[in-house]
């Protein structure tokens, strides 16, 4: 009991620590454009203000509700921190996007009340698990079909005055369709029976469905040019069916076809060769092709292990930089502690979801609850991997950090999940 | 004036470094927050090897003619319950399932799964779906047969 009352008290403390970060990186901004005497500056706290106190009091009614419900206390600080750094980064680097990113935090908090609300009911939507694929697969190719091209992917919906990516939203519900695909078949996919080469696999109709997202994948990828959702919706998949089967031929597999379909794409597409290139030297050509990764490189390199200091970088040069790029900026004005506490931070949230899913009580709520901290998780490493040139580049955004609405609500979407399934037992139904 | 930005300069300055330990503030918490989640890991891990897995289930509730009635069963790992004779518990009732019902342990708790029966599994009087965790103390209805589990 006493151990419960002690974690709530933490999590308050990292609510207003968010809040803290927050107060002190505005106020640098607001100092600077003093001193400097730009008065027309695009960043007037007369006009921002009132969101943040918004967002602020948003926050923590919503973790007021959370404690009173049982739902694990830990979500929403920690989303509050990786939003918190964003905020303040997003400030600095594109001032004219700071009050829609507070709007889209106030809308995905608004999405995160409404799972909560009707959280019971989303877990049961699992029981139509051929439909949530099959809503998948129609969000994956609607881009494809009426899509338009922004930044070079074409994964953009355009719905009157908001562009949405659809694609963020169809992980939802793909981990929603592997999590029940996967509990429901558990012991066809365990118990293989065909022996192919080292491989024990089940008879082809029960895997057909895995094979089937993972073609979508590649072909997203081919099609869309939108590698970081491909390599997602990729590894989703893979992870989900590993932590179900607990069969490492599903993964060899997987493997193998991946670096088949890498080969044939490298061969056949000049965009995939040229992001191949750029990651093993991108110092053949640092002005062109290689601008954006050399640029974060030197980003990472000048901000050294204590940053250069809040406002004080040159992150500005990176292009995208308040996007997919945000976490070279990070890396730069707050250092190598800035950037390994936000690392830490998506760990032990992983740690967190993680732990969420082995208390679940059905083989549905441990997949789903896994499934979701696997997005995040994944989500972070593959563009943490790619601005740093561990991994080819590939666009995606850094979840709750970067800017960008549909990935603001998408992630809150998935967060409200998390809180539905770490809701203990005796807690009231919110 | 020259004091004025000189105060502006070092608030700022102050504003910066704030930030850094708002950073380092964080990393310790996150660092506690590890550390406190492994030691309730280890300490539920020493839990499962103290104790024995044993449990009780004792019949409080059955018709006289099922012969049933003050009956307990004690088991470790996996106890199945239904109609048919290769049941541990065997309840010989219309309105039960071959295979009703299996109680299996996992890690230091039991889970109750009811097999796909006609009838359905209750626990305290709601009808569970799928599986559900046991608590000691708790009363499964099967049929007319109600059962109490205890550890």
């Amino acid at each position: 009991m006493s151990q419960r009352i002690s974690a709530q008290r933490m999590s308050w403390g990292l609510l207003a620590l968010s809040f803290l970060l927050l107060a002190f990186g505005l106020g640098v901004l607001a100092l600077r454009s003093s001193q400097t005497g730009v008065t027309q500056s695009v960043l007037q706290p007369l006009a921002y203000l009132p969101w943040v106190a918004a967002v602020a009091a948003a926050a923590m009614f919503l973790q007021a509700m959370l404690l009173h419900c049982r739902v694990s206390p830990w979500l929403l600080p920690f989303s509050f921190f990786f939003a918190s750094v964003g905020l303040v980064e997003i400030a600095r680097l594109k001032p004219i996007l700071f009050i829609p990113q507070l709007r889209w935090l106030l809308i995905g908090m608004a999405a995160f009340l409404v799972v909560l609300r009707c959280g019971r009911r989303i877990v049961e939507l699992t029981s139509y698990q051929y439909m949530l694929g099959l809503s998948c697969l129609v969000l994956l190719a609607l881009p494809l079909l009426f899509g338009t091209e922004i930044g070079g992917s074409r994964n953009w919906l355009v719905l009157g005055p908001v562009q949405v990516q659809p694609s963020e939203f169809s992980k939802i519900l793909l981990v929603l369709f592997l999590s029940a695909y996967l509990a429901d078949h558990e012991e066809v996919l365990t118990s293989a029976k065909h022996r192919f080469l080292l491989f024990r696999l089940p008879p082809l109709r029960f895997i057909a469905p895995l094979l089937c997202i993972w073609g979508m994948a590649i072909l997203m990828f081919v099609v869309a040019r939108d590698l970081g959702s491909a390599l997602l919706f990729f590894g989703i998949a893979v992870f989900m069916t590993y932590m179900a089967t607990g069969s490492r031929s599903y993964v060899f597999i997987a493997l193998l076809v991946f670096v088949a379909a890498a080969a044939v794409s490298y061969a056949l597409f000049g965009h995939v060769r040229v992001r191949f290139d750029i990651w093993l030297n991108p110092w053949a050509d640092p002005n062109g092709m290689a601008y954006q990764v050399v640029q974060s490189l030197f980003a990472f390199g000048s901000g050294g292990v204590w940053g250069t200091g809040f406002a004080h970088g040159h992150p500005g040069l990176i292009p995208e930089v308040h996007t997919d790029f945000i976490f070279a900026a990070i890396a730069e004005e707050l250092g190598l502690i800035g950037s390994l506490t936000l690392l830490l931070g998506y760990a032990v949230f992983f740690l967190i979801g993680i732990r969420t899913a082995l208390s679940g009580e059905t083989m549905e709520r441990i997949l789903l609850s896994a499934g979701v901290s696997v997005v995040f998780l994944l989500q972070a490493f593959i563009i943490m991997a790619g601005v740093t040139k561990f991994l080819p580049l590939t666009g995606i955004t850094l979840p709750f950090v970067s800017y960008g609405g549909s990935s603001m609500v998408s992630s809150y979407l998935l967060l409200g999940l998390l809180a539905v399934l770490s809701q203990r037992k005796g807690g009231h139904a919110a | 004036m020259p004091s004025t930005a000189f105060f502006l300069k070092a608030v700022s300055v102050l504003f910066q470094y704030g930030m850094l330990l708002v950073l380092l503030a964080y990393l310790a918490r996150f660092l506690r927050i590890t550390a406190g989640e492994f030691r309730r890991e280890r300490a539920s891990l020493q839990q499962v090897q103290a104790a024995p897995h044993e449990a009780v289930l004792s019949v409080v509730e059955a018709r006289e003619s099922s012969g049933l009635l003050g009956r307990r069963y004690a088991f470790s790992d996996l106890l199945l319950i239904g109609r048919g004779e290769d049941c541990d518990i065997v309840i010989p009732d219309a309105y039960v399932s071959h295979h009703h019902a299996q109680i299996t342990a996992r890690g230091n708790q039991y889970v109750l799964e009811d097999l796909g029966s006609r009838n359905h599994t209750y626990v305290n009087g709601a009808e569970i779906d799928g599986r559900t965790y046991l608590t000691p103390g708790d009363i499964i209805r099967i049929g007319f047969v109600s059962l109490k589990f205890e550890r």
